[in-house]
C-alpha cells in the first residue's frame, strides 16, 4: 500500500519538527485567567527557564534541525536565548507579534500583526523570516495572499491532509498539523484555572510515545509529511525529553528525510497544484472564494 | 426478539460481524449552525475523511476481503462523487445518514421526510443507488422516524444501543423496521477523537492508547462472537483513517480475521437474513 516516493533523495517519507517557544504568551491567550498568577504562569515559563536549552541539547546531539515558531515578543523579552537558538542553525518561524487570538483579529488586524512580527523576528534574528504559525484562531479570508506578498513561503496552521498543500489561489505551502503529533493535548496540565478544562489526567508517557511511533510507522508507509509539534515546558523536561529521545533515535533508522519546515515548503514547489477534490480547495468553493481572490 | 441461543446465522456461522463506518466529512452542528464557514481548520480537519482517508480504508478492506457498510451524509456524496464511488465499485455498501448529518431528534417529521429524499435523490444521482439502510446521526430521533423511514424503503436502521442482536421495530402497515443495534465501546469518537474549537471531547480528555484501544475492541468482539452475538462499528474515517490507527485497524482486522466462525456481512444482508428468519419462525 506505499504510495510513490514524492520526497527527495528516495526517501520514503518526510518529518519535520516543529518548536512553539511562546513563554506565557500563548497560554495567556488560550486561557486568559491565567493571568496575574504567578504559579500558573510559572509552568509555562518553565520551558524559557529550562526547556529551550533542554531541546536544544538534545537537537545537537542528533545532529537535528528543527522549524521553532514564535511570536516577536517572545524574541524581544529573551533575546539571548534566541540567539541560541539561532546558533544551533535552527529555523525561526513568526507566530505573530504578541500571539494575537486572530479570530479577534480583522484581516488588517492580522496583516500587522504579521509584518511586525516577522519584521522584529527578522531584526533580532538577523534571518529573513520565510514561515508562520497562526498563533491562535482562524485566518481571515485574504491572509494567505497578504503572507504571500510579505515574503512567506509556507504555513502550518491547518489540518486536512497527511501531505503538504497549497492556498488555494497561491503557491503558498501548508504543512499541516495533527493533534496526535502534538505534545499538548496529551501532557498539558493546570489544577486551577483547570488545563484542560475538565481536569484530564496526564496521558501514560510509555503509551503516548506507543502512540507517536505508531504515527510514525503509518506516516513512513505511507510517504506522508510527519510533523511534530512540541513545546519546550511541556517536552522539554527531564521526565519527558527521554520520550522525543527514544522517538528521534527511532526515526533516524528509517529512510526519512528529516527537514526543516522551510526545507520541505521549498521541495514542496516541485509538486502540482492541490486537486479540485482537496478539502482546502472545496473550502473555498464553497465560502464563495471568500478564501481565495473572489472575495 | 429472539431468545439468547435461538439465532442462526448464515453458512453455519457462530457470530456476526458488520462492520460499518460513518463517513460524515465535515458535516455536522458546525456546518447546520454556520460556524463551519469561518474555521477552515475544522473544516479540512473533516474533509479529510472523504478524501484522504478513504481511500487508505477502502485498501485494507480489500486486502482483508472485509464487506462493510458506510452510512454517509449525502452532502458528502455531491462533493466528494468519485470516491464515493469507490465505496460501491469495492462491494461496499452505502446507507442514509442525513444530508448535512443532521439530528433527527432536533428536525420536525417533515424536515425528515425532506432530508431522506434529498439523500436517495443525490444517492440516485451520484452513486446510481437506492439504500435500504439508515443510522441517525448524533444519535436519537422522534416516534415518528420508524415510519418515516419505512415510508422511504428504508428496511434496516442501525441507530440504537442497548441489545446484541437485530431486533424488529413495527411500523404500522408496513413490515417491521430492522434494528442492529451498536455499542458506544466500538465508537471511535469515544476513545481516539480530539478536536480543538470546537473541543472534543468537551473538558479536553486525552487521546487513549492505541494498543489499549485495540484491546478493547478485540475483547468486545471476542465476547460478543463467544456469545453468538452481532456486533457492530462506528467507525470515523476521519479519526481512525488516520496513518497510525489505520495501522491499529490492520491489527484488528487480523485479529477478527484469525477466526472462522464469525459471519462478516454488510447490514444490509445482516437486515435481510433477519428478515427471512423472522418469516420462517
Amino acid at each position: 500500500m506505499t504510495e510513490p516516493s514524492r520526497w527527495p533523495l528516495g526517501f520514503q517519507s518526510a518529518a519535520i519538527l516543529t518548536i512553539d517557544f511562546n513563554d506565557i504568551h500563548g497560554i495567556l491567550t488560550q486561557a486568559p485567567a491565567v493571568a496575574g498568577r504567578d504559579k500558573t504562569l510559572s509552568v509555562w515559563r518553565y520551558g524559557t527557564l529550562r526547556g529551550v536549552d533542554r531541546l536544544l541539547a538534545l537537537l545537537a546531539e542528533k545532529q537535528l534541525k528543527a522549524s521553532w515558531c514564535m511570536p516577536a515578543i517572545v524574541a524581544e523579552q529573551q533575546p539571548e536565548l534566541v540567539q541560541r537558538i539561532v546558533t544551533g542553525g535552527h529555523e525561526i518561524a513568526c507566530s505573530g507579534d504578541s500571539h494575537e487570538d486572530f479570530s479577534l483579529l480583522t484581516l488588517e488586524q492580522q496583516i500587522a500583526s504579521v509584518t511586525r512580527g516577522c519584521d522584529k523576528l527578522a531584526q533580532i534574528t538577523g534571518r529573513k523570516i520565510t514561515g508562520f504559525r497562526t498563533p491562535a484562531g482562524q485566518w481571515k479570508p485574504g491572509l494567505a495572499q497578504a503572507l504571500i506578498a510579505r515574503g512567506i513561503q509556507w504555513s502550518s496552521s491547518w489540518r486536512g491532509d497527511d501531505l503538504p498543500y497549497f492556498h488555494p489561489g497561491t503557491r503558498l505551502v501548508e504543512l499541516p498539523m495533527h493533534y496526535t503529533l502534538e505534545d499538548e493535548p496529551y501532557f498539558a496540565f493546570n489544577l486551577s484555572p483547570a488545563i484542560p478544562p475538565g481536569q484530564s489526567r496526564i496521558a501514560p508517557y510509555g503509551e503516548t510515545l506507543a502512540n507517536m511511533t505508531q504515527d510514525f510507522h503509518g506516516f513512513h508507509r505511507f510517504g506522508l509529511c510527519y510533523l511534530l509539534r512540541l513545546h519546550p515546558e511541556i517536552i522539554g523536561t527531564a521526565g519527558r525529553i527521554g520520550l522525543l529521545r527514544a522517538l528521534l533515535d527511532m526515526l533516524q533508522q528509517h529512510n526519512v528525510w528529516i527537514a526543516t519546515a522551510e526545507q520541505a515548503a521549498a521541495h514542496w514547489q516541485t509538486q502540482p497544484d492541490n486537486d479540485v477534490c482537496h478539502p482546502a480547495e472545496v473550502f473555498t468553493r464553497i465560502t464563495g472564494g471568500a478564501h481565495g481572490e473572489l472575495a | 426478539m429472539q431468545q439468547p441461543g435461538a439465532v442462526r446465522w448464515p453458512q453455519g456461522k457462530r457470530g456476526c460481524m458488520a462492520l460499518a463506518f460513518d463517513l460524515d466529512g465535515p458535516t455536522g452542528d458546525a456546518m447546520l449552525n454556520g460556524s463551519l464557514w469561518s474555521t477552515p481548520e475544522y473544516f479540512t480537519f473533516g474533509a479529510y475523511g472523504p478524501y484522504r482517508a478513504l481511500g487508505r480504508l477502502l485498501d485494507l478492506l480489500r486486502a482483508f476481503h472485509l464487506p462493510a457498510t458506510f452510512f454517509v451524509p449525502a452532502w458528502v456524496v455531491e462533493q466528494w462523487p468519485q470516491q464515493c464511488q469507490a465505496i460501491i465499485e469495492q462491494g461496499h455498501e452505502v446507507a442514509y445518514h442525513g444530508y448535512r448529518h443532521e439530528s433527527f431528534w432536533a428536525i420536525s417529521p417533515d424536515e425528515q421526510r425532506a432530508v431522506m429524499a434529498k439523500s436517495a435523490e443525490v444517492f440516485l444521482q451520484h452513486l446510481g443507488i437506492t439504500a435500504c439502510g439508515f443510522r441517525t446521526p448524533s444519535g436519537d430521533w422522534h416516534a415518528e422516524t420508524p415510519q418515516i423511514l419505512r415510508d422511504a424503503g428504508v428496511i434496516y436502521s442501525s441507530s440504537m444501543r442497548g441489545d446484541d442482536r437485530p431486533y424488529s421495530i413495527p411500523v404500522a402497515g408496513h413490515t417491521p423496521l430492522v434494528e442492529i443495534p451498536g455499542k458506544w465501546e466500538m465508537d471511535d469518537y469515544a476513545s481516539l477523537a480530539y478536536t480543538r474549537q470546537p473541543d472534543f471531547p468537551k473538558g479536553g480528555d486525552r487521546i487513549a492508547s492505541y494498543a489499549h484501544t485495540r484491546d478493547n475492541w478485540q475483547r468486545e468482539f471476542d465476547g460478543a462472537m463467544d456469545e453468538g452475538l452481532c456486533l457492530t462499528t462506528l467507525f470515523h474515517p476521519k479519526i481512525s483513517g488516520q496513518p497510525g490507527r489505520l495501522l491499529l485497524l490492520e491489527q484488528l482486522f487480523a485479529h477478527m480475521t484469525a477466526r472462522d466462525d464469525v459471519w462478516f456481512a454488510r447490514c444490509d444482508a445482516v437486515a435481510q437474513w433477519y428478515l427471512q428468519e423472522q418469516q420462517h419462525d
